[in-house]
């Protein structure tokens, strides 16, 4: 499968997930954090529950990987600034009632607002780039 | 046809959503030997849409600038089309919930609000390393530390800036 139009595929189904299951919505997000509505707890402690697993079955397979190559699973190291990047990501999540993905999604369902969350978004990684050139440990 | 309703008209049920959002995780091992996650894709957006390129870190992360990247990012706001058109509720809305019911700010002002809040969700994602998706999903069902530890600082600066917001410009109400 090429990797572009599988990403493609893969992102259309994860939207449609995110979308159906209510992750898109501001107040099941919001709602989460005030302690009014656990859904997205649960949908994300059984995705967690689910990939665990999945990836137990998938380390169990004689071929991981499709193409044969060794399973090669991505870890981010811990850094001194993980912890107060953790904090600037909430901070932003309680305020938009959205993440990098679950945004994606309102902008397809229409939410005008999602799109400024999105703009904010880039702006911040833009952001990351500049402190980036003068902290490279960053 | 009950089936198809309750895949494409009604909300689904928590664990529905959990499945194939954790599915996805082996899934992109096996068909690309790669990691779920999202918020690396805005780099490839920050190149497509600023002027960065002469910046260290676009230049060396992002060398080819339509990746596979920005075809996932494409996906997932297609699947959101698809879910609202399914399901009757397409409709371009100013709507955001009980923000926008209860504080009735004019546009701009609420503009502003979720410019700012996807700003700090744009560098903290970078500075963490990952997202709800990269850390939080992939790299807790991965079982890695610096997931486990992003993901107890992701919720606790969502709690503190959601009940914030909440007595301060939603009147405590909800």
């Amino acid at each position: 499968m090429d990797k572009k139009l599988g990403f493609l595929a893969f992102g259309v189904l994860f939207g449609f997930a995110l979308s159906r299951v209510g992750a898109s919505e501001y107040d099941l997000i919001v709602g989460m954090f005030i302690g009014q509505d656990y859904t997205l707890v649960g949908v994300m402690v059984t995705a967690i529950i689910v990939g665990a697993l999945g990836m137990q079955v998938l380390k169990k397979f004689a071929q991981p990987v499709k193409s044969g190559e060794p399973l090669k699973v991505s870890y981010k190291e811990l850094k001194k600034w993980s912890i107060p990047g953790g904090l600037i990501f909430g901070f932003g999540w309680g305020i938009t009632g959205a993440c990098p993905g679950t945004v994606l999604a309102q902008i397809g369902e229409g939410k005008i607002f999602g799109l400024f969350t999105f703009a904010g978004m880039i702006f911040g990684t833009y952001i990351y780039a500049r402190l980036k050139e003068k902290q490279p440990d960053l | 046809m009950f089936i198809l309703r309750s895949i494409f008209v009604d909300p689904w049920p928590f664990w529905a959503g959990g499945i194939i959002i954790g599915l996805l995780v082996p899934l992109l091992y096996y068909y690309f030997n790669t990691a779920l996650g999202v918020s690396t894709g805005y780099g490839n957006l920050v190149k497509i849409f600023l002027p960065a390129k002469n910046l260290q870190w676009i230049k060396t992360k992002y060398a080819e600038t339509f990746s596979w990247r920005v075809y996932f990012i494409i996906g997932i706001i297609l699947g959101g089309l698809l879910s609202a058109i399914l399901s009757g509720n397409l409709g371009i809305t100013t709507e955001m919930g009980r923000f926008t019911a209860i504080a009735g700010w004019p546009g701009v002002l609420n503009a502003v609000f979720f410019f700012v809040g996807g700003i700090l969700l744009g560098l903290g994602a970078r500075i963490a390393g990952g997202c709800t998706s990269g850390h939080s999903i992939h790299g807790i069902a991965n079982l890695h530390i610096s997931s486990i530890l992003a993901t107890i600082f992701f919720i606790i600066g969502g709690i503190i800036t959601a009940n914030i917001v909440r007595s301060l410009f939603l009147g405590g109400a909800w």
